[in-house]
C-alpha cells in the first residue's frame, strides 16, 4: 500500500507487454485547475519546483488552465508522494496516480 | 494591513483551528489522492502537520519584515526590498492568504473583482482585499520572472 511500491527493474518488463503488470506503470503527478491560483503564479512555480524552462511551464500552466489539469511529472510512487507535497506547499491542487 | 492578513493566516493554521471538513482546511491541505481516501488520509497524516509549519513559519517571517520595514520608514510606506529567495516567499505567503480569503468568499474563474458591491456590503471589503492581494501577488510574480 502507500509508499511500498516496488522500484520498477527493467529487466521486468520483458514478460508479457499485454498483461503490463502493475508494477511497470509509471505514476504520475497531475495539476488541477482552480479559480485562485494564478496563472502567472502556475508558472513560477513549476518552473521553481521542476526547473523546467519558461516556455515548458507556461505550456503546462496552459493546459491546467484550458484541459483543467496536466501531467507535471512521472516516476516513482514514492518521487511522486514528494511532488504532490512539494506542490500543495506552494498551495497548487495536485494528486498522484498510477499511469493508465 | 498586510502585517494584518498574516497574522489572519497564521492564526487560521493553528492546529485544530479548522475541523477537517472546512473548505479552507481542505484547500490548504487538498487529498493527495483523487480515489483513494485510504491512501489520501495516510497522505495526509505524513504532510499536513509538516506543511502547516512551512505555511505559518512564511507568514511570520513576512509579519517580521513588515514590522522592520515600518519601523525604518514609516513614512515612506512599504518599500521592501526582496532577493530572489524572499521574493518567492513572499508570493507563497500572499498565495496562501489568498487561498484562504478567495475559498471563504466562493471566488469563481471568471471573476475580475467587478462584483456588485452594494449587493454583498458584509463581503466588499474583504472582496476588494483579495482583489488588491491579486494584484500585487502578480506584479510580484512578474518582478520574478526571467
Amino acid at each position: 500500500m502507500p509508499g511500498t511500491l516496488t522500484p520498477t527493474r527493467k529487466g521486468a518488463r520483458q514478460a508479457d507487454q499485454q498483461t503490463r503488470p502493475e508494477v511497470d506503470r509509471p505514476w504520475v503527478t497531475i495539476v488541477w485547475n482552480d479559480p485562485i491560483n494564478l496563472m502567472s503564479y502556475v508558472t513560477h512555480v513549476f518552473m521553481t519546483v521542476f526547473g523546467y524552462p519558461k516556455a515548458k511551464a507556461e505550456k503546462l500552466m496552459l493546459d491546467v488552465h484550458h484541459r483543467g489539469r496536466a501531467v507535471v511529472s512521472s516516476g516513482t510512487r514514492e518521487r511522486m508522494e514528494l511532488d504532490v507535497n512539494t506542490l500543495h506547499g506552494y498551495g497548487l491542487w495536485a494528486t498522484l496516480q498510477q499511469d493508465s | 494591513m498586510l502585517s494584518t492578513v498574516f497574522t489572519e493566516l497564521a492564526d487560521a493554521l493553528e492546529a485544530d483551528a479548522l475541523p477537517a471538513t472546512d473548505p479552507v482546511r481542505q484547500r490548504l491541505f487538498p487529498a493527495g489522492y483523487r480515489d483513494d481516501a485510504a491512501a489520501a488520509t495516510e497522505f495526509r497524516d505524513l504532510t499536513e502537520s509538516s506543511l502547516r509549519s512551512e505555511r505559518t513559519e512564511r507568514a511570520r517571517r513576512c509579519v517580521v519584515e513588515v514590522a522592520q520595514d515600518a519601523d525604518e520608514a514609516a513614512a515612506r510606506g512599504v518599500d521592501l526590498h526582496l532577493d530572489a529567495d524572499g521574493g518567492t516567499r513572499w508570493i507563497t505567503a500572499l498565495n496562501d492568504v489568498r487561498l484562504v480569503l478567495g475559498t471563504r468568499l466562493g471566488i469563481t474563474e471568471d471573476e475580475m473583482g467587478d462584483v456588485d458591491d452594494e449587493s454583498d456590503p458584509p463581503h466588499a471589503q474583504q472582496r476588494a482585499l483579495y482583489f488588491w492581494l491579486t494584484t500585487l501577488q502578480d506584479s510580484l510574480v512578474q518582478a520574478l520572472m526571467p
